[in-house]
């Protein structure tokens, strides 16, 4: 089953200092170090309020993406229990944008150019720090530890631990 | 390579994180920051902590460091020039000796930093104007925030600090949060009230939008703006009126309850709900909830003390306390929690125009001959001070130029950003004879400058910080400074000397020791102490390894009041100065960003922060506002009161009620602190900047308006010298 990234509403804040983590941990080269007027700023989250609820938005990276079945260039892929975007085969059509329910995918400039001077535009969503952190960076900034990554094997003891407390619960 | 690794405290906000540095020691530049074990963040920071050092880069975003001394050698309307530090301090020397030796030593004004300088400045900073210049003149921004709490606690229960450390507000049973933010404004805080609330607290948030408090809440009173006092006289109607109050407790640790009885009986629930804008039953459930348990804790902010009714509101929370006797245990008590890194520690250092450091009085005459004797004076001025919101009164309202504020010492403040009544502020900036700014970037106010010194930064200097809840704690040197900047402390003494008084230190240490001896609050707080603690929370009596400081203040009901009791105290309600009206029908109140930071010469210089806001900011309006007005989220929109108008951008949102309107104060483009009044409580002098009337207007040209906010940006940067990008890259 694949890992996603969990949030709590009860202890965000809305602080967003997940938004800025995500930047930072997928800069190339040191973020505090790019010319101040020369890069893009795209976190792969987004931060969701209402009177009710403030909650990051993260892909869910679901067993069966719709993004990936409406995606026409097959950019995007399910490896090793995470859904990734490839950009280098993403050609801005939008269709995966449309077919996420949770509004986790967004096309983004690059802040870089193609041969013909357009500027290139590609999906963009969360990839649980494939590659760029230990843990998704997300998670290791939020101060109400609001955040958390969940992989099988967490979903699998929390469903244990939620029917013992249901067979306690219907004893009583 | 040398890698260093440099523990120190955040810079932002009175919550006092830790962070630990690891700089190259070569290349003299950060490589990583991350949080670490504190007493009051556990391992924990915030976006401002975690991202926010990085205009220590000065990547010239908002405005560019200052590297060298400037002075207008023509005099007023002359250009700024680079000097040598010999020039720049002679001239400075020079100019406030004239204006002293024509008008007197009333004459000029000093406003001192809660920011980065740290305590040791501060303390110098006062020390000169008091022995060396010879006025009580000098203030700080806690007159724009949080005076009111300082002057409210301490006429009642004789301390104006948090009477609760931040830990402990995980423990409480109740909160009552009223006029606070804590997700904006301190986010570490708000973790703590999080954690309350998963442990079962009961929490009670009075407050006109929809905060993230407010959302977790068990009850929500989302009253009027600016009807504060109403509810909290009410409440405590409620209190008595159900015989829910701490007789013993009142009897025994506090007095003139009486009188304070006959007020808040004039407050019934159903009378008061109308006018609050409340159900009188969630006034009754909020009152028997705050009373029904002994760990009761109260938490305010700008919501509170921003009102012509600051001072008075704060004495009526303190007298909630008091009646239920919610003090002096763990988890009790009353948080007025102190925006500024080190603004609790500039009041500490008597930063103030009626205290000297440790709270002691200019007006006693044997405070006013112990500081004489120490500081090697034959007197000390005996008349209490000016508050920096009164400068345009004395400048431009003034028709004797002998009563008249002349010359006028900033020492990192911008109060040409973060004052009210912008324009007014303009104008006696410009009327005032001579200007002098210390600080470490270009500002608004360093346009009308006549001297500039620039200082270190925080990272680049030796210092201690008091956190909100009384705690010092050390800053450390991060990175070696560029340029020719000096310590703020260096600069005073400078100064100071070339004046005729001088004075000389060594380190840091040797001004807190000087300090300390003379605060007996603060005397057991050493180095070596808060070195050894990592924190030490004041009162510190003693210098021994067994005075910790203390964690709650009024232990077992003994008020820092002269006979130890607490004072009963409150006052009639009533509304805001300025009202709306028909020509302005919304009322306009100021915010906070939670990724910026005050005149955000700070956190604008900063990639990331700027990335997640920007200008112009927002003005908050609720769904039947906006549809009304025609304007939809992200469109600009022209918002202008009795005394400015600005442009900002339209942010629809359900949080906040029809009528009510809301701008975070940070912009510098959309500055919405050209529309507040300067209308000014009068115990205090906190300015209201909080309620005023205004009106929202649609912008017809999107695009000219938003080609406007561009070239007004370009402007500011270019005015501030920042270098064109060619010049940069």
């Amino acid at each position: 089953m694949n890992s996603y990234v969990r949030s709590n509403p009860k202890r965000c804040i809305g602080c967003r200092t997940c938004l800025i983590s995500c930047v930072v941990a997928h800069s190339d080269k040191s973020f505090f170090e790019l010319d101040p007027d020369g890069y893009a700023f795209n976190p792969r989250l987004f931060m969701a309020k209402t009177t009710l609820v403030t909650t990051p938005v993260h892909c869910r990276h679901c067993e069966n993406p719709a993004c990936k079945a409406s995606c026409l260039s097959k950019a995007i892929s399910v490896v090793d229990n995470r859904v990734l975007v490839d950009a280098k085969k993403c050609i801005g059509c939008k269709n995966c944008v449309a077919a996420c329910p949770f509004g986790a995918m967004e096309i983004v400039d690059t802040g870089r150019s193609a041969p013909d001077g357009l500027p290139i535009k590609v999906a963009l969503k969360c990839d649980l720090c494939e590659g760029v952190a230990d843990s998704p960076a997300c998670v290791k900034v939020c101060l109400t530890e609001a955040l958390e990554l969940v992989t099988e094997g967490d979903l699998k003891n929390d469903l244990a631990a939620k029917r013992r407390a249901a067979a306690v619960a219907a004893q009583a | 390579m040398t890698i260093k690794k440099t523990q120190t405290t955040c810079c932002y906000c009175g919550a006092g994180c830790q962070l630990l540095f690891t700089s190259d020691v070569e290349a003299n530049k950060i490589l990583d920051v991350h949080p670490v074990q504190g007493r009051t963040n556990d391992d924990k920071a915030c976006l401002k902590g975690w991202f926010g050092w990085d205009f220590l880069n000065d990547p010239q975003i908002l405005t560019k460091r200052l590297r060298v001394p400037l002075i207008r050698r023509g005099g007023k309307g002359s250009p700024l020039e680079p000097a040598s530090w010999e020039e720049a301090i002679k001239f400075v020397a020079d100019n406030l000796t004239q204006i002293k030796e024509k008008w007197g030593p009333d004459s000029i004004m000093g406003a001192a930093s809660a920011r980065g300088p740290g305590n040791e400045p501060n303390y110098l900073m006062q020390k000169f104007m008091r022995a060396g210049v010879g006025t009580n003149n000098i203030d700080h921004c806690a007159r724009i925030c949080h005076a009111a709490s300082v002057a409210g606690s301490r006429q009642t229960i004789g301390e104006g600090a948090m009477s609760l450390s931040i830990p402990e507000i995980e423990d409480a049973e109740v909160i009552f949060n009223i006029g606070y933010n804590a997700a904006a404004s301190h986010p570490i805080v708000a973790r703590r009230i999080v954690k309350a609330s998963e442990k079962g607290a009961f929490i009670i948030c009075a407050d006109p939008r929809v905060t993230e408090t407010a959302r977790i809440s068990n009850l929500h009173l989302q009253l009027k703006g600016g009807t504060n006092l109403a509810l909290t006289n009410s409440l405590a109607y409620v209190i008595i009126n159900e015989g829910l109050l701490d007789k013993g407790f009142i009897q025994d640790h506090a007095k003139d309850y009486e009188a304070y009885r006959d007020i808040v009986l004039e407050y019934p629930p159903e009378k008061i709900g109308p006018i609050c804008g409340l159900d009188p039953d969630d006034i009754k459930l909020a009152a028997r909830r705050y009373a029904g348990s002994s760990r009761s804790v109260i938490l305010w902010g700008m919501g509170v003390t921003q009102f012509s009714q600051g001072v008075e509101v704060v004495k009526s929370l303190c007298s909630l306390a008091l009646l239920t006797g919610n003090f002096g245990r763990l988890s009790t008590g009353t948080g007025p929690v102190r925006g500024q890194n080190n603004v609790q520690g500039t009041c500490d250092m008597g930063v103030l125009p009626d205290v000297y450091p440790g709270y002691q009085s200019v007006t006693d005459p044997e405070a006013r001959a112990k500081f004489a004797k120490a500081w090697k004076v034959k007197s000390l001025p005996s008349e209490v001070g000016l508050q920096l919101t009164r400068v345009p009164e004395k400048v431009v309202h003034e028709k004797d130029p002998a009563k008249r504020i002349h010359a006028y010492y900033i020492f990192g403040e911008d109060p040409a950003q973060s004052d009210p009544d912008l324009a007014e502020l303009r104008e006696t900036l410009k009327a005032i004879d001579f200007v002098v700014v210390q600080d470490i970037f270009f500002n608004k106010t360093a346009q009308y400058a006549d001297a500039i010194l620039p200082a270190t930064s925080w990272g680049e200097h030796e210092g201690v910080y008091t956190s909100s809840d009384r705690g010092f704690q050390r800053i450390r040197k991060v990175l070696e400074p560029l340029g020719d900047v000096k310590d703020d402390s260096d600069i005073i003494c400078l100064v100071s000397t070339a004046m005729g008084y001088p004075m000389k230190y060594q380190n840091s240490e040797e001004i807190w020791n000087e300090m300390i001896d003379l605060c007996p609050k603060f005397t057991g707080a050493t180095y070596e102490k808060i070195e050894r603690q990592g924190s030490v929370q004041w009162p510190c009596y003693d210098k021994g390894p067994e005075d910790k400081g203390t964690m709650f203040l009024h232990k077992d009901g003994q008020f820092a009041t002269p006979d130890g009791r607490g004072i009963f105290k409150t006052s009639h309600y009533h509304p805001p100065t300025e009202v709306e009206n028909s020509e302005y029908p919304l009322t306009l109140c100021t915010v906070r960003e939670v990724g910026h930071y005050s005149a955000r010469t700070m956190t604008g210089n900063c990639r990331a922060l700027r990335n997640l806001e920007d200008e112009p900011g927002w003005v908050e309006m609720t769904p039947s506002d906006c549809q009304a007005l025609g304007v939809a989220s992200g469109e600009l929109v022209k918002v202008t009161s009795k005394r400015g108008s600005i442009i900002t951008r339209c942010q629809e949102t359900d949080r906040v009620k029809p009528g009510a309107v809301y701008m975070t104060y940070q912009w510098w483009v959309g500055a919405c602190n050209e529309l507040t009044i300067s209308s000014l409580d009068p115990a205090s002098r906190t300015p209201e900047y909080k309620y005023c009337a205004a009106r929202v207007e649609k912008i017809k040209d999107q695009k000219w308006a938003e080609a406007e906010i561009a070239r007004v940006y370009a402007d500011l940067r270019l005015a501030m010298g920042v270098d064109p990008k060619e010049a940069r890259s």
